[in-house]
Formats: structure tokens, C-alpha cells, sequence
């Protein structure tokens, strides 16, 4: 580094203080003291601040044919050399830029500018500033698989997450390392979230807002969203239930996995443990909504066998359907009483009309409203009654013969 | 040598082998579906498949449990000896009386304390023999309810296959407290038998062992041999003291064989030339 701290302290020696230079058309003059690679300033907060420009970096980006003031448009006179004053603040890209500007403005980047916030990104923290190049160029920051390590820039630095209050867990570039988005190497940050407009989750208007999901994820997965919006979860959701899920619910955020994988919540042995309990089985909705069926489902065969790692046994989605659940007073509902003798079909051939019929999600229980409960509840607390009374006569009966026995071989 | 009283024919035996192997495994594999989670379970459910080849186990047990049920009815219909273990084994008054002495005996109230003299059959092998049967029975039908659900479910609601599967869960409770409770105080940890009585696996009982639990039956036995004996000349002088009996019935090919050749023998030392 060593020589070219002289070559530079050289450089700005030399430079002919007061000449007259024009400044656009010729980069050259620019770069006569911006190649410097040592060149800084001091900024506001008198932090020190590189303002070294590659030149060659320049050259090769999309903007390397502009002129330096084509951007820097307030840097003209000689008095910026002399002086070295930084007078350009800001780079207007919305002078050529108006659409992204004007979608900028929209999203929640700006607005956290506007807030205040000194980490808010602006174009040159995603896009770069000298070497910024197109998108389809695999070298460009905003090329799509670079955009994850882009925005984990701030996202997944520490320090930013601690400031900006986002969460103490992994971050979601740690998270979107080993999904099945990021494996496929066709999706990345923006492909959900969006770019010049990317919004906040509380805006009605974000990709990511709760009711919006199911249309983010369908620009891919269309075939699946048009099940699900019509299924109970995608009708309460469109309503605004936030207790209702969406796509994101069940598969998670950003390290979706395949359901072959067994760390995927949707992985089948994980299905009724997890996924579908986290809200069936949660005392707050099940009681507003009441259901309470995963404690039924447990003690059932299906669920006994299942949590045993049965999985031949029926989960919740193997009668209830996967995308497209309905209630059982949907004719289209896999659980209908009409469709019931088809659905347990699938794996009991030959199920009559009567296979379907009776309460499924029964619980044992002499106070039970269905009589199949009541008969169970009954034969529970005959059983029960006579288990203590046999039982514990023969261990009274043993226990006295053995004492007896014992008292009579004192020695 | 002590004298040696068949308890247990070799048949019957491996009848108890077969019942003791298959009602453990019955127990195993079923609680381990009712209890997942249970750590003993664990080598179960850790094993690939391991839940799938658990219930095909349970069901080829309980087939061949079923299958020596079947087997056992033949037996006692078929042989002489299972026809004498079926009168033997009717309850009769008197089994109720030898349980209340025993318990009045064990508590104490009779002091000192009763003998009680018992038959062949007393009233402890008679419950187990018959709660053994009933509970058979019960885990049969319902578990054939169980596992042919699908036809079961073409004529009856689904609340009794509920039923069926509540009724095959508590007696499977009880009939294994019942082993664990009942047979194995008996066979095991009675002080009159500890460690073990070994009928299961020699087949028969010591005077000892016959005294305390079977007093009548060892009477019966001893007169019967006595009024066999009351035929045999020698006997008089030694006051019917041979255990033996003094022709056996039936002899396999080669002790006939021997036989034949001992009567030959006797014949021609005895034969006076007339």
C-alpha cells in the first residue's frame, strides 16, 4: 500500500491548483485524482470515507459510457478540486430513473429514510455505485442469485438486526441458505418481497402482507393458490383472520423446505405433531373457533400409530386434504358425509357407505353427546372399576397368603 | 429320589410355552401402540418401520394365539386326559369354601391354621384357567373387530368398533395385571413355591408341592394306586407299598418289542418241563 500512499500524497501535489478544467464529457480528469485508491473524506460526523473510484470497474458497468456529471451533476466548477469539497451529497438516480424512483417512494425503504432511519437502503447500497450493472449480468448485485448475499448485507449484520429491532433469531439470509428457493436458484429476496417497492408487513398493499400470501406465492405456484384461496384457511385469511394461515404458516418463511425433508414442517411425520396442532391444538383459537380434535386424533388408532412413526397411518391431511381443506359442510370437502366413503376408501378398499358414518373425532366420556361416547365412556368406567376391584382383591388376597406364609417361617 | 406327580403332559407344556411367548408379545406390541411415547417403546419405534412390523406382529400373535385356543378345545375334547382336566376343572362349592378358608387362614382368624386339602384343580388355577378363557374370548372377538374393520363397519355403527377397541384396551390391562398380579404370585413368588415351580418345564410336582396345593388329589392318587395294587400278590407282603403301576397301558413299538422279549424270558426260566 505503501507506494501508492506516495503516489497519491505525489498526485495531489502536482495537480495544478486553479487550472481550468471541464468538468463532463472528460472522465479523465476525474480520475486523475479519484484512481487514488487512499483518496477520503472526512464526513459529516467525521467519519473517514473512501471516495476512491475504480476505474476500470467504472468503465465495464452499464453507466460506464456516462460522464462523471452526468450523475455528480453539482460537482462543475474548479472549486471542487481545490478545495475538496464535498458538495454532491446525493446522487440523483431519478434523473434517467423515474419509474424506479416513483415505485421507490412507495416502499418501505424510503419511508424508513424519511423516518430518519441512517441505515435505510438507498439505490447505491443495492445497486452499487460505480460498478453497478444490469440485472441479467450474473456480476450485477441485484443479479438474482447474488440479491440473497445483497440484501444480507444489512440483513444479516448483527449490528443492523440490534438497531432496527428485527428479531434476535437467524437472520433470513441464514434461513434462506439450504431452502428449496434457494436450491432452485430461481427465487430470491425480491421474487417475494419486491424491490423498488418492497413494503412493510403491516401495509395492506405488501407481497408479505398476511392476506397477500397466497397471491405471492401463486405468481409460481398458481395451481396451489387456486386451491387454497378457496379452501376454509384461504377464504378466512382473504377475510383478514389473522389466526387463519396462509401459505407460510405451515411451510415457514424463508427456509421453505421440501416435504421430503424431514426438518419441513410439512414433512408427513411432522404434520399432525406440528404443523397442524400449532393452531388446533393452541387454546386461544381452538377456543374461538371451536375445534379441539388433535387430543382425539391422538388417543385414535391413526394417531396412536402415527406418534408411534407409523406412517402408513392417516395424519390430519390425509383425510382433511392438504391445500384445500373445507369444512365438512362443503360439498367439495373431502370430510362431507358424501365424499367420507371415497376418502377413508383411499386406504380402507372397500369401505361401505356405513364406514363413514358416526363420530370420528370421538372422545370417551359418559357426559359425551354423541352415544357412541357415552357407551365408551361407560365401558371405560365399568373397566376401570372392575381393573381396581379384581386387581386389587388378588393383590390383597397374594399379600396376605405371602405375609402369612412368611409370619409362619420366622425362624 | 423323591416321588414325581405328572402335572404337565410334554403336549401340555409346550400349550403353556406357546401361551407364554405369544401373550408377552401380544403385550409388548399392543401397549407399545397405546403408550408411543413410553421410553421402553423407543427400540420399537426407532426401527424402520418399526410401528408397521409391530402391528403385523400383534396380529400373527394373536392368530397363533387364537390358532392354540382352537388346538386347546381339540385337546380337551379329543383325549382321555383333557376330557379328566375338563371334569377336574368344573367349579364346585367347594372351591369357594377353600378360597374363604385360605383368606380367614391369611388373616389370621383361623388359629391355628387350617389345612386345607384341595383337588387336582384348586380354586386358584380355576379362576386364572377360566379368566384365561373369558379373556381369550374377549381380545379374539375384538380384535378380529379391529383388525377387519372395514367389514365389521358394513353392518354395525361405528360407535361399536369404538367399543370394541375400549374393551380390547382394558382387558389387555387387566389380563396382564392378572399374569403379573395372580399367576406369577402362584407360580413364582408364593414362599410355598419361590423361586419357582418347575412343573412348566420338568411336568410334574413333588409330594411336597402336591401336599400343599393338591392334599385331595394326592389321597385320591395314593388310594387309587393301592386298590391297583390290592391285585398284585407281591404287594400284600410289602403293604402295598409299590408306586408303579403294575402294567402299563400303553407302550411304545419298542417297549412292546422288550416286553415280549422279557415275557419270553420269563417264560422259558419258569417253565418246569411238563
Amino acid at each position: 500500500m505503501r507506494p501508492f500512499l506516495f503516489l497519491g500524497i505525489f498526485l495531489l501535489l502536482v495537480t495544478p491548483i486553479g487550472s481550468s478544467v471541464v468538468w463532463g464529457g472528460n472522465n479523465g480528469a476525474c480520475f486523475s485524482c479519484h484512481k487514488d485508491d487512499s483518496l477520503s473524506k472526512q464526513d459529516a460526523r467525521g467519519k473517514k470515507v473512501s471516495i476512491f473510484v475504480a476505474e476500470k470497474e467504472y468503465e465495464s458497468s452499464i453507466h460506464g459510457r456516462l460522464s462523471c456529471s452526468d450523475c455528480h451533476t453539482q460537482i462543475r466548477d474548479d472549486s471542487h478540486a481545490a478545495g475538496g469539497k464535498a458538495i454532491d451529497r446525493r446522487v440523483n438516480c431519478a434523473s434517467c430513473h423515474q419509474g424506479a424512483e416513483k415505485e421507490y417512494k412507495m416502499g418501505l425503504h424510503s419511508k424508513m429514510i424519511m423516518k430518519g432511519t441512517e441505515r435505510a437502503a438507498y439505490c447505491q447500497d443495492c445497486h452499487g455505485k460505480h460498478g453497478i450493472r444490469p440485472s441479467k449480468d450474473p456480476k450485477s448485485l441485484t443479479h438474482l442469485s447474488n440479491i440473497a448475499r445483497t440484501c444480507s448485507r444489512c440483513h444479516s449484520d448483527k449490528e443492523f438486526v440490534r438497531q432496527h429491532a428485527m428479531g434476535a433469531g437467524p437472520s433470513p439470509g441464514d434461513l434462506f441458505k439450504g431452502s428449496i428457493h434457494e436450491k432452485t436458484g430461481e427465487v430470491s429476496c425480491t421474487s417475494c418481497h419486491g424491490s423498488h417497492n418492497l413494503r412493510s408487513l403491516i401495509d395492506p398493499k405488501s407481497t408479505i402482507f398476511h392476506s397477500n400470501i397466497p397471491q405471492t406465492c401463486g405468481a409460481c405456484h398458481p395451481q396451489i393458490t387456486e386451491q387454497f384461496v378457496n379452501s376454509i384457511h384461504g377464504v378466512l385469511a382473504a377475510r383478514g383472520r389473522s389466526d387463519s394461515p396462509t401459505c407460510t404458516t405451515c411451510h415457514g418463511i424463508h427456509g421453505i423446505k421440501t416435504k421430503a425433508d424431514p426438518d419441513s414442517p410439512v414433512n408427513e411425520r411432522r404434520i399432525a405433531m406440528t404443523t397442524c396442532p400449532q393452531c388446533h391444538a393452541a387454546e386461544r383459537i381452538s377456543k374461538e373457533y371451536g375445534f379441539s380434535k388433535v387430543k382425539s386424533y391422538y388417543d385414535s388408532f391413526h394417531g396412536l400409530a402415527y406418534r408411534g412413526g407409523d406412517t402408513f397411518s392417516a395424519n390430519c391431511a390425509s383425510c382433511h386434504g392438504v391445500h384445500d381443506i373445507r369444512p365438512s359442510s362443503d360439498p367439495k370437502s373431502m370430510i362431507h358425509k358424501d365424499n367420507l366413503q371415497k376418502t377413508c376408501g383411499a386406504c380402507h378398499p372397500g369401505a361401505s357407505a356405513n364406514f363413514g358414518k358416526g363420530k370420528i373425532h370421538s372422545v370417551a366420556s359418559i357426559s359425551g353427546e354423541d352415544f357412541g361416547e357415552k357407551v365408551v365412556g361407560w365401558v371405560r368406567v365399568i373397566y376401570l372399576f372392575l381393573i381396581v376391584a379384581v386387581i386389587g382383591g388378588m393383590i390383597f388376597f397374594n399379600f396376605a397368603d405371602w405375609l402369612r406364609k412368611t409370619i409362619e417361617r420366622r425362624p | 429320589m423323591t416321588k414325581k406327580y405328572l402335572r404337565l403332559t410334554l403336549n401340555e407344556r409346550f400349550q403353556h410355552l406357546n401361551l407364554m411367548i405369544n401373550f408377552t408379545i401380544l403385550a409388548i406390541t399392543g401397549f407399545a401402540l397405546k403408550y408411543p411415547t413410553a421410553f421402553w417403546v423407543s427400540p420399537i419405534t426407532d426401527a424402520p418401520a418399526g410401528m408397521t412390523i409391530r402391528g403385523f406382529i400383534h396380529r400373527l400373535s394373536g392368530v397363533a394365539i387364537v390358532t392354540l385356543g382352537g388346538y386347546h378345545i381339540l385337546y380337551m375334547i379329543f383325549s382321555e386326559r383333557g376330557r379328566q382336566i375338563v371334569r377336574d376343572m368344573l367349579p364346585g362349592l367347594k372351591d369357594a369354601k377353600d378360597l374363604w378358608e385360605t383368606l380367614k387362614n391369611n388373616l389370621f382368624i383361623n388359629r391355628p391354621a387350617k389345612e386345607i386339602k384341595m383337588g387336582r384343580f384348586n380354586y386358584k388355577e380355576k379362576l386364572e384357567y377360566f379368566a384365561l378363557i373369558w379373556g381369550t374370548l374377549v381380545m379374539t372377538v375384538t380384535g378380529f373387530i379391529l383388525w377387519y374393520e372395514v367389514e365389521w363397519l358394513k353392518y354395525f355403527p361405528r360407535w361399536t368398533y369404538d367399543v370394541a377397541r375400549a374393551i380390547h384396551f382394558y382387558e389387555a390391562v387387566l389380563a396382564t395385571l392378572a399374569i403379573i398380579v395372580w399367576h406369577f404370585y402362584s407360580v413364582l413368588l408364593d414362599p410355598d413355591v419361590y423361586p419357582m415351580n418347575w412343573a412348566w418345564i420338568t411336568g410334574h410336582l413333588t409330594e411336597h408341592e402336591m401336599k400343599l396345593d393338591h392334599g385331595l388329589e394326592l389321597e385320591r392318587i395314593k388310594a387309587s394306586q393301592k386298590a391297583e395294587l390290592a391285585d398284585v400278590d407281591e404287594a400284600a407282603s410289602v403293604g402295598g407299598g409299590r408306586v408303579y403301576p403294575a402294567r402299563q397301558e400303553r407302550l411304545s413299538p419298542m417297549q412292546r418289542l422288550y416286553g415280549t422279549v422279557r415275557d419270553l424270558n420269563e417264560t422259558l426260566k419258569n417253565w418246569r418241563g411238563n
